[in-house]
């Protein structure tokens, strides 16, 4: 990347957001990270589980959440970008789509959950599927929280709380988003394509 | 290019990876090339979404690096209990 390109971003050094949610970003990644030692340690024991555990999950479905989180994480950028040019209603429906995606998000998970019942994938199926409704289960709660924190910060946005050189409550929740984004993005190929 | 360009852009790349992905899960014979796509990827995506979706390229070099740090271990953890697992069967 080109120096111009480095310029557009915070100065070096900057910190989006602020520390006490980075102290919390840092909280999940090390919660997902034991989680993820947990998943490594159950597929050296039960290899034969983990082998052909993702065949039995449905694909699209994770497919499909794959592309919501990463498209939320490519909205929630741009209502950054939005407002630090001093464009909130832009930022308003950037953050409006980012609700969409989580929203899709929830919507796909519940029909994915429907569908491993009407196949009988179930938690009590062995080690694979213990560690991926685990993983998936406790994800699904962190996006959850990061729905809450949007609807503030949408509220916030639409009562002008922020300005090309005040929105630290508009970062500190891209961030979390992105690390939720982040997380996904480790559990879809361990669950879903690693077979 | 703009930063707004550079996000879009990363946004298609990023949709294209995960696509192609599942393809490859989907109608590849699983073995070891298969593996290292996948982890490779996952190393790959992870840092863009670090650099410039969340804006640490420029960050503070402590976040960046334990951000960073995240998408170098997990996927050398998922190669290495990859092979491990392997070699028990």
């Amino acid at each position: 990347m080109t120096s111009a390109y480095c310029n557009q971003l915070p100065p070096a050094g900057h910190i989006p957001g602020n520390r006490g949610m980075w102290a919390g970003i840092l909280c999940e990644m090390t919660e997902f990270a034991v989680l993820f030692t947990v998943y490594f340690t159950a597929r050296v024991f039960f290899p034969q589980e983990f082998r052909s555990g993702p065949g039995n999950l449905n694909l699209l479905a994770g497919t499909l959440n794959t592309l919501w989180m990463i498209s939320g994480s490519y909205f929630v950028v741009n209502a950054v970008i939005a407002i630090r040019q001093n464009r909130p209603v832009l930022s308003v429906r950037f953050l409006y789509l980012v609700l969409a995606s989580a929203v899709a998000y929830m919507v796909t998970k519940y029909l994915e959950f429907e569908w491993n019942v009407a196949h009988g994938v179930t938690a009590g199926n062995g080690a694979f599927f213990t560690v991926y409704y685990y993983l998936t289960l406790t994800h699904m709660v962190h996006v959850f929280w990061g729905m809450i924190g949007l609807g503030w910060i949408i509220f916030r946005t639409h009562d002008d709380a922020y300005s090309p050189t005040e929105h630290e409550g508009m970062e500190s929740f891209a961030s979390y988003w992105h690390a939720t984004d982040l997380v996904w993005l480790i559990i879809f190929p361990l669950l879903y394509l690693l077979r | 290019m703009s930063h707004k360009q550079v996000v879009a852009v990363l946004w298609i790349v990023l949709v294209i990876l995960t696509l192609g992905g599942s393809l490859l899960g989907e109608t590849t014979e699983p073995g070891y090339v298969l593996m290292l796509l996948i982890t490779l990827t996952m190393a790959f995506k992870g840092r863009m979404v670090v650099d410039h979706f969340m804006e640490l390229k420029n960050a503070h070099p402590l976040i960046r690096r334990l951000m960073q740090g995240y998408f170098y271990i997990l996927p050398l953890a998922t190669a290495t209990t990859y092979l491990l697992s392997n070699a028990q069967l």
